[in-house]
């Protein structure tokens, strides 16, 4: 009884963030993977050598995306949000250079090979994640002082 | 510190939209490029023959095409270059319709001074290699390459020199008969001069004289000439033929006669 007494509190408040955390990630997996894939499958119509390959970049991505939304979700109110952004701002990063091939693509069909030099957009892609990557950490140290803050400004009664 | 974070997603998001949005904009442009390919057109002056690929760029898009570069490379079975041809696009501004050719000259008397003299006499197997270069958008550098072998035909396959006959001509002199057949298996017309010099045993120049060629592409070529020598000529060695067309010269070609 006493058990059940403890576990239902915490179920309550965990409710909301869970409920939230599905709701954030079905809609932000509806948006990076059913919306690109109706563009990738389209422009497949056109050169399906060369876009039926990014199917399953795609699919990594949103896997990531998704995954860190929702870890996020779950542990907004803690430090391990903001770790959970800084991770996901590193990972994407990698991710980017990864899928990106370091910035020079090569596609191969039939007996033509075709060559795209994409380091200048890797970079702008690359810069605008650091962006990310830096307010993530702002907001991590934002999070750490306010908690600091809020530990002074409310000292313990014993110390009057 | 709250203001900071705040500007800074702002200015992330408004950055993201501008790169989605440059994105997109950017594969829908790659698809409004049109390029239409005209009929190959072959010329021949001075010397090089001249193939003339007719295109024509038009960029519907958003972006500019700049450092438009079509190179085609022509290397025999043994990596030997025996062509190397650009074209070159400055701009096609978005937009913008280009008409332009892409040349390709072959010149037979390079052929010659790169030891590829064989390509006058034997067919063979060229290797292409084709590559395009772009940069769209100012951003992005495009390459596409791409190789395939064609066949060669020589302008002077299967030359051969019958049997020389000799006939009386007057009391200084007699009258050989050379008797000359080849096949132009080229892409070219074969339009000029042969010059032949008779070699006798001695290794003395003992008659020469000159027959003009016109031998259409993939057409035989069969010709008799005659040259005078005189009465002791000391039995014939070899036959020097110089060949002068509106496509290569080429001489001495050294054919033992007799």
């Amino acid at each position: 009884m006493a058990e059940n007494a403890n576990i239902q509190p915490l179920f309550k408040k965990l409710l909301p963030r869970i409920a939230k955390a599905i709701i954030k990630g079905a809609l932000w997996f509806v948006l990076l993977y059913f919306v690109p894939l109706f563009i990738v499958s389209t422009l497949s119509q056109f050169a399906p050598e060369i876009f039926s390959s990014f199917t399953q970049i795609l699919s990594v991505y949103v896997v990531i995306i998704v995954f860190f939304v929702v870890a996020s979700e779950l542990t907004s109110g803690t430090i391990f949000q903001h770790v959970f952004n800084i991770g996901k701002a590193l990972i994407l990063m990698a991710f980017i250079v990864f899928a990106l091939e370091g910035g020079i693509m090569s596609i191969d069909f039939e007996n033509i090979r075709i060559l795209a030099d994409l380091r200048i957009y890797l970079i702008i892609l690359l810069a605008m994640d650091l962006l990310g990557l830096a307010k993530s950490l702002l907001q991590t140290i934002n999070f750490l002082s306010e908690k600091a803050e809020s530990k002074l400004q409310s000292p313990s009664p014993r110390e009057y | 510190m709250k203001q900071t974070i705040r500007a800074i997603g702002l200015a992330s998001l408004i950055l993201w939209l501008i790169v989605i949005i440059f994105t997109a904009t950017l594969v829908y442009s790659a698809f409004q490029i049109g390029v239409v390919f005209g009929e190959m057109q072959m010329s021949t002056s001075e010397g090089t023959a001249t193939l003339s690929l007719p295109f024509s760029i038009d960029n519907k898009g958003f972006y500019d095409i700049s450092d438009l570069n079509i190179t085609t490379i022509l290397l025999d079975g043994n990596g030997a270059s025996v062509l190397n041809s650009s074209t070159i696009v400055p701009l096609i501004s978005s937009g913008n319709e280009v008409d332009t050719m892409h040349n390709i000259s072959i010149s037979l008397d390079q052929v010659e001074s790169n030891s590829l003299y064989y390509l006058l006499f034997n067919d063979t197997t060229l290797n292409v290699n084709e590559s395009l270069a772009l940069k769209y958008a100012h951003v992005i550098w495009l390459r596409v390459f791409t190789n395939f072998t064609i066949p060669w035909g020589a302008p002077l396959h299967n030359l051969t020199i019958g049997e020389v006959s000799v006939n009386a001509h007057n009391t200084t002199h007699v009258k050989a008969i050379l008797p000359f057949g080849f096949q132009n298996h080229s892409f070219f017309n074969l339009t000029g001069t042969m010059r032949v010099e008779i070699v006798n045993t001695l290794n003395q120049q003992v008659g020469a004289g000159t027959t003009n060629m016109d031998a259409p592409s993939h057409s035989s070529c069969e010709t008799q000439m005659e040259v005078l020598v005189p009465l002791v000529y000391g039995g014939f060695k070899e036959a020097r033929l110089y060949f002068d067309t509106s496509v290569f010269s080429y001489g001495p070609m050294v054919m033992p006669i007799g």
